[in-house]
């Protein structure tokens, strides 16, 4: 079982905030779009990955077992 | 028992001036708190707090966003976004929020330093009002620019607002008087939104005009004039407001610690900490009300469906289980751990929160530069008294040489 990373584009409003805590995996473009550049949650960034779900003023992004 | 039970009453006096006694002992006594008088119930916990406001199925925003209007139990008939629910709500609030991301509203940056450096190049250093001189102004001049106000209209925008938000000790509806606000404002709006139909602009009532929303029978439809203007009442209001309540908490705040502002003044850098510390310590907003959908459990008590819930927002930042020291003003303090709620939390947080962001951060920096010593000439202060905001109507200060 994976663990992914799925964000809601819906309710994403460019904030940035999970790309402040783990720029590796959330980038925002110069038009305000995000890319999850890493969607698999690794031991590596786990903590990290949660620490932006928790964040996201939006409550935008998720885990999603796999 | 030896203490007499709590009793928050948001209309008091005693809460306008010092609520964070009130809040502590809610959490401690009475987590999930229930007024009797005027039966509605209260979170103040800030594991509580945050999780209602994720909950937005279980605390609907679509019954109104105070006591008056959650209370009356019917879905309110005004269109803005801030009483909506999803999937409405995802709807509308997609036609603005790409006018407000951080990198949008930096675009913004040179308008709104011109407009703060108008404003505060015309105080008297020798005494001038923080508020009413300068925090009150600029805000409104920012937002009703950006929605497309004509100049001559926009500190009128301002005094509606502050007409219709206003209470008395024990009111809770809005006054004769606010409605008149209201009515006039919105008849303003009405008026701007027929003008832009003939002659769009680069604004946001052109933007809001020109959009297309699907409506439930699957219909692609443009806005009426009464949603327009319920977007323009709702940002125009938020947009003039809660700016001005912090920056006049910041001069207060800084005066009370004066070691926090020597942090500011010797690097600058710190300032946008600064900005995120007062939203934690004393947030313009001090809390949104909900609807119950269903029954709640939470503490051994039973919330029932269709009761109006205070999220104590104001509450949860000062929460010493989420927050260390919570009740100590410290900009330099370890912000993640834990969410700070001063802008809310999830589908409803705030959409101009990077607009705010940035109008403090940039008044804070001119009040530096302007007023690096000052003081507060205390019996002139005198707070709020209205509806969710909470702050100074006046602080008068002295910049010393």
């Amino acid at each position: 079982m994976t663990q992914k990373i799925v964000v809601d584009f819906g309710l994403c409003e460019a904030n940035g905030v999970c790309m402040g805590i783990l720029p590796e995996v959330f980038d925002l473009d110069d038009q305000d779009y995000l890319h999850v550049l890493q969607d698999e949650v690794t031991p590596e960034i786990e903590q990290q990955v949660k620490e932006a779900v928790r964040q996201c003023p939006r409550q935008a992004i998720s885990i999603r077992e796999e | 028992m030896t203490a007499a039970k709590v009793v928050f009453d948001p209309f008091s006096e005693e809460f306008f001036n010092s609520p964070y006694d009130i809040y502590r002992r809610l959490r401690e006594e009475a987590p999930v708190y229930y007024n009797e008088e005027y039966d509605f119930y209260a979170l103040s916990r800030h594991e509580d707090v945050a999780a209602a406001y994720k909950d937005f199925e279980t605390y609907s925003s679509a019954y109104g966003l105070d006591l008056a209007t959650v209370r009356s139990d019917e879905p309110i008939p005004a269109k803005m976004i801030i009483i909506m629910d999803p999937p409405e709500h995802r709807q509308m609030r997609s036609l603005v929020n790409k006018v407000f991301t951080p990198r949008a509203i930096e675009a913004l940056r040179p308008m709104v330093t011109a407009t703060i450096d108008r404003f505060l190049s015309e105080v008297n250093p020798d005494q001038f009002d923080v508020v009413e001189d300068f925090a009150a102004l600029f805000p409104v001049e920012v937002i009703t620019q950006m929605l497309g106000v004509p100049e001559e209209y926009r500190q009128k925008v301002r005094q509606w607002v502050d007409i219709s938000l206003h209470r008395e000790p024990g009111q809770i509806d809005m006054s004769e008087e606010g409605m008149q606000a209201v009515g006039e404002q919105m008849g303003l709006y009405y008026q701007l939104i027929q003008e832009r139909r003939a002659n769009p602009q680069d604004d946001m009532f052109s933007r809001l005009i020109a959009a297309e929303v699907t409506r439930e029978d699957g219909q692609k439809q443009k806005l009426d004039d009464f949603e327009i203007a319920g977007f323009a009442t709702l940002l125009g209001g938020a947009g003039a407001e809660t700016v001005t309540k912090l920056v006049g908490n910041a001069a207060v705040t800084f005066a009370r610690f004066p070691d926090q502002w020597q942090k500011i003044l010797d690097d600058r850098s710190k300032i946008p900490a600064a900005v995120e510390e007062l939203l934690r310590y004393e947030a313009p907003n001090q809390y949104n009300v909900r609807r119950s959908m269903r029954d709640v459990e939470l503490h051994g008590v039973t919330i029932p469906a269709g009761k109006p819930v205070f999220l104590l927002t104001g509450s949860a930042n000062r929460d010493p289980e989420a927050f260390t020291d919570a009740d100590k003003f410290d900009i330099e303090r370890d912000r993640t751990e834990a969410q700070n709620l001063g802008f809310g939390y999830g589908v409803h947080s705030c959409l101009g929160a990077a607009l705010a962001r940035m109008e403090s951060a940039i008044a804070l920096g001119r009040l530096l530069d302007f007023m690096p010593r000052y003081e507060v000439i205390w019996e002139g202060c005198k707070r709020v008294a209205a509806q969710n905001v909470a702050g100074w109507t006046n602080v008068p200060v002295r910049v010393l040489r």
